[in-house]
């Protein structure tokens, strides 16, 4: 079904006998009909639309954005959450030949401004009175927009404005121009060509303001020819929407694989409910960023040290079971039928009941990526019988550009290139991509996307190296490289990977460069920290006293030990400091990925990080 | 230097298998008025039970004067120095206003001063003085807040709890009830922990704040620097920030920064 083109060829990619997103949508729609696409909560009940209705709601918002005005090649941006509007929308737009741009909710309102003016945006979707009030705060500054589409009524029954309507209005006008003309968006979907932009994804800007990478229709049909045939994914499946729609990884995994799969979309209800989510759901894959996968496992950790000693040994035994099985496994070597006997029977008491809890019974494989993982996690859930595979990707290679899968896995590497691409090391350890899911350039910025695309090879920014298997693996980011007073270089994401691993720590950045030793900044749990400090009977009030409680200094002293242990001498951290501040998505530190930003949390925590070189 | 009166470690108290506190710390010095603010159900009134000794906390210390005092029974504890005032006053109806007053000093021993202060409470509430004949359930909701708060100070506390002192009664009424706290403390120095749902109030009178939500401490500070707050002021000052539209429906993140 799939014949990818090598790269450098002119032969326009095709899946399933499609060449563009637009048409691969139409024919999609056409097969499934009345089969369930999306589900989505209801004020705590599940509902389900079908792919008529995503066929439907397109047509009638393309339409209707038509009416408006839309053009092909115009830009309409969608600042909302997840939820089957955005969605409908992102193929409205697309299918009439139109271009989708992502703002993250978590966006303040100059953000807002500076990206529908950098887009050139026409129209902005927003999903209710609070991201409306964003508009409303900076509208003067945007006079390119044209309209700006509500999808929530909810208390804005008073509201009128005449630049502002709201989705049923919209449909509403969609339905009329439908009926007048009944053949007008399968033409608009005809019309659209391989080459074609369809999304925006802004990288958040370390240096600089943020840039709009721009993405086609064939890198996105390339996207799914090359991942499809090894993700294993059916038909029948179902997947979890969480991640913000925004990031080119989530909608990859809930747009695309969906058009290639036709599977079964699920939008959780907020980022706070994620896990309860998970369990009802309970999906076949699941692709999430470490940080999601750091937390669920903090979560049984913090469990078993609450359970009844018999259970804390049956989990302990069982996981030690499942992880001798699963390091025979890593290494390709047959298990014992001794072993294997002694895995069946944990993974009949134990096993089993714990991927029931975290919803993961139903999961043939999990992914990750977007940020380090650190190894021992990974393995850790091959042990629970979780098959958890690491890939690696950036936006500018339209989300996935190399990835483990079932049958070809190297622990602690990111694997192999997608079929139908290269990937080389530069001199200087940069990571180099070739292939058809290249990104097209830089929005207005050919100086930008000249300095990133050269010689015909992506320039990454990603430091690594490929082993001998022929897998990649990350050291970290180029800029991130730190070199010590003492002129060693060092890449900092494998200890803040290793970190991150402790229960305790959610995020953590090191410091050190033109310094004389490495230091560190770190982001505690929350949760699990004030669980421990509650059990060890160290009071505390608010988060800050948390963090500045003599025994969670300690604590995490010790785990940064734990972590100095396996790093050479001049990689161990000398002495750290804890945040204390909680850190939401809205501030500037955070990504809204929730990663803290290397350059930010420099910038802003000047004093501490000075504080640690005073001596 | 001042001297902690009262100091609370890692509290926890449950309704059955409801946690309603989940690891409360908190300490009140010599002379104080501290607050503790929260929505309904955050427990506030738990956590002043759980000092009182009405309820058992299942872990953590409450240290009166460096002494712990967890678990043991009320009347050791109101005793020991700890008066409280419970939520809706709780007066006892059929005995006069002067009888409440001695029933206040039941615990003590220096029978010789009680006159003294009965009359003490009289200047403090002159209401209360020209009633003193009268059944404690036939006064006005004030008065009875009066009376319950007179009761208290009747046992000579080292903290007095004070748990929704505004409760159903008029704006005016608070104002007055609420200048008399500040008076007894200042003038008396008495050391008090406020219960209140009347952030604005409270906040005033108080010099110290802890905010509780669901069973955990998210905020604490001195009373200016909460009333300064972005948090504070939107969730229980009730001020919402200025929109274009002019109404505002969607409340903002909660940092408690």
């Amino acid at each position: 079904m799939a014949d990818g083109s090598a790269p450098g060829t002119l032969d326009p990619v095709t899946f399933d006998g499609c060449a563009t997103v637009a048409s691969l949508f139409q024919k999609r729609c056409r097969e499934n009909g009345g089969r369930i696409a999306h589900r989505e909560k209801d004020l705590g009940i599940w509902k389900s639309y079908s792919w008529d209705d995503y066929y439907n709601h397109a047509q009638w918002a393309g339409l209707g954005l038509a009416r408006l005005g839309l053009e092909r090649g115009q830009v309409v941006s969608i600042l909302s959450e997840d939820r089957r509007e955005w969605l409908y929308v992102d193929m409205a737009t697309v299918c009439m030949g139109g271009i989708t741009n992502g703002v993250y909710t978590t966006d303040s309102a100059a953000q807002l401004s500076y990206l529908v003016n950098d887009s050139d945006s026409v129209f902005l979707f927003v999903e209710n009175d609070e991201q409306l009030d964003k508009w409303l705060e900076v509208r003067d500054d945007m006079p390119g927009l044209r309209k700006i589409i509500v999808f929530d009524r909810d208390g804005l029954r008073e509201f009128s404005d005449p630049l502002v309507m709201f989705f049923d209005d919209l449909i509403a006008l969609g339905r009329e121009a439908a009926e007048e003309a009944p053949d007008r968006f399968d033409g608009e979907i005809a019309a659209a060509q391989p080459d074609d932009i369809l999304m925006l994804v802004y990288t958040s800007g370390t240096t600089g303001p943020p840039k709009g990478a721009m993405l086609s229709h064939s890198n996105m049909i390339f996207q799914i020819t090359a991942a499809m045939p090894s993700l294993d994914v059916h038909q029948s499946d179902e997947q979890l929407c969480f991640l913000p729609l925004c990031h080119v990884l989530e909608r990859v995994v809930s747009t695309y694989v969906q058009l290639g799969c036709s599977v079964t979309v699920n939008f959780s209800e907020s980022a706070e409910t994620v896990f309860e989510n998970l369990q009802e759901v309970s999906p076949h894959t699941f692709t999430a960023v470490p940080r999601v996968w750091e937390k669920i496992y903090s979560t049984v950790q913090i469990t078993r040290a609450e359970a009844t000693p018999v259970g804390r040994w049956a989990l302990d035994r069982a996981i030690r079971t499942g992880m001798s099985k699963a390091q025979l496994e890593e290494l390709g070597k047959p298990v014992p039928p001794a072993l294997m006997t002694r895995y069946r029977v944990w993974e009949f008491l134990v096993l089993r009941n714990l991927r029931r809890i975290l919803g993961m019974d139903r999961l043939r494989r999990g992914g990750t990526g977007a940020a380090p993982i650190s190894p021992e996690l990974l393995r850790w859930y091959h042990a629970i019988g979780v098959r958890l595979y690491e890939g690696y990707g950036a936006t500018e290679t339209s989300g996935v550009a190399t990835f483990n899968s079932d049958q070809d896995n190297v622990m602690g590497s990111v694997g192999k290139p997608v079929p139908g691409t290269s990937v080389r090391i530069a001199e200087d350890g940069e990571i180099l991509v070739q292939g058809g899911h290249v990104f097209q350039g830089y929005w207005k910025k050919p100086d930008k996307t000249a300095e990133t695309i050269r010689d015909g090879w992506l320039h990454t920014g990603d430091v690594g190296r490929i082993g001998n298997d022929g897998a990649l693996t990350i050291t970290g980011r180029i800029k991130d490289i730190i070199i010590t007073a003492g002129g060693k270089n060092i890449t900092p994401a494998e200890i803040e990977s290793r970190l991150k691993f402790s229960p305790f720590v959610s995020d953590a950045v090191i410091i050190g460069d033109k310094r004389k030793y490495l230091t560190c900044l770190v982001m505690i749990d929350q949760e699990n920290v004030e669980k421990f400090a509650q059990s060890r009977a160290v009071p505390f009030s608010d988060f800050a006293s948390l963090c500045a409680a003599t025994e969670v200094q300690e604590l995490i002293r010790s785990e940064i030990d734990a972590v100095n242990q396996e790093f050479a001498r001049v990689e161990q951290i000398k002495d750290f400091r804890l945040i204390d501040i909680l850190l939401t998505a809205e501030d500037d530190e955070l990504t809204p990925t929730m990663k803290l930003k290397r350059s930010f949390v420099e910038e802003k925590h000047k004093a501490l990080i000075d504080s640690m070189y005073a001596a | 230097m001042s001297k902690t009166v009262l100091e609370i470690n890692n509290l926890e108290t449950f309704y059955g298998p409801i946690m309603a506190l989940r690891g409360v710390s908190l300490r009140v010095e010599e002379g104080q008025i501290v607050t503790i603010l929260g929505a309904n159900g955050a427990g506030k009134s738990t956590l002043l039970k759980t000092i009182s000794g009405v309820m058992d906390p299942e872990k953590g210390d409450i240290l009166l004067d460096g002494k712990p005092i967890q678990k043991q029974d009320p009347d050791r504890i109101v005793r020991a120095g700890v008066a409280h005032v419970p939520e809706g006053r709780e007066v006892f109806p059929f005995l006069s206003v002067a009888e409440n007053l001695a029933m206040g000093a039941y615990t003590r021993s220096d029978t010789d001063a009680i006159p003294n202060d009965i009359e003490m409470v009289y200047d403090y509430f002159p209401i209360l003085g020209e009633r003193r004949d009268q059944q404690a359930g036939t006064l006005s909701g004030g008065q009875q807040q009066m009376l319950a708060i007179g009761r208290g100070l009747m046992t000579k506390p080292r903290v007095m709890l004070l748990d929704e002192p505004s409760l159903g009664l008029s704006p005016i009424l608070i104002k007055e009830i609420f200048e008399i706290i500040r008076r007894l403390n200042t003038e008396m120095g008495v050391t008090m922990m406020l219960v209140e749902q009347n952030a604005n109030v409270a906040l005033h009178v108080a010099d110290y704040g802890y905010v509780l939500e669901i069973g955990r401490i998210v905020m604490a500070g001195e009373a200016q620097k909460l009333l300064a707050s972005e948090d504070i002021q939107e969730f229980y000052l009730g001020v919402t920030g200025e929109t274009q539209r002019g109404q505002k429906r969607w409340k903002r993140r909660k940092t408690w920064r």
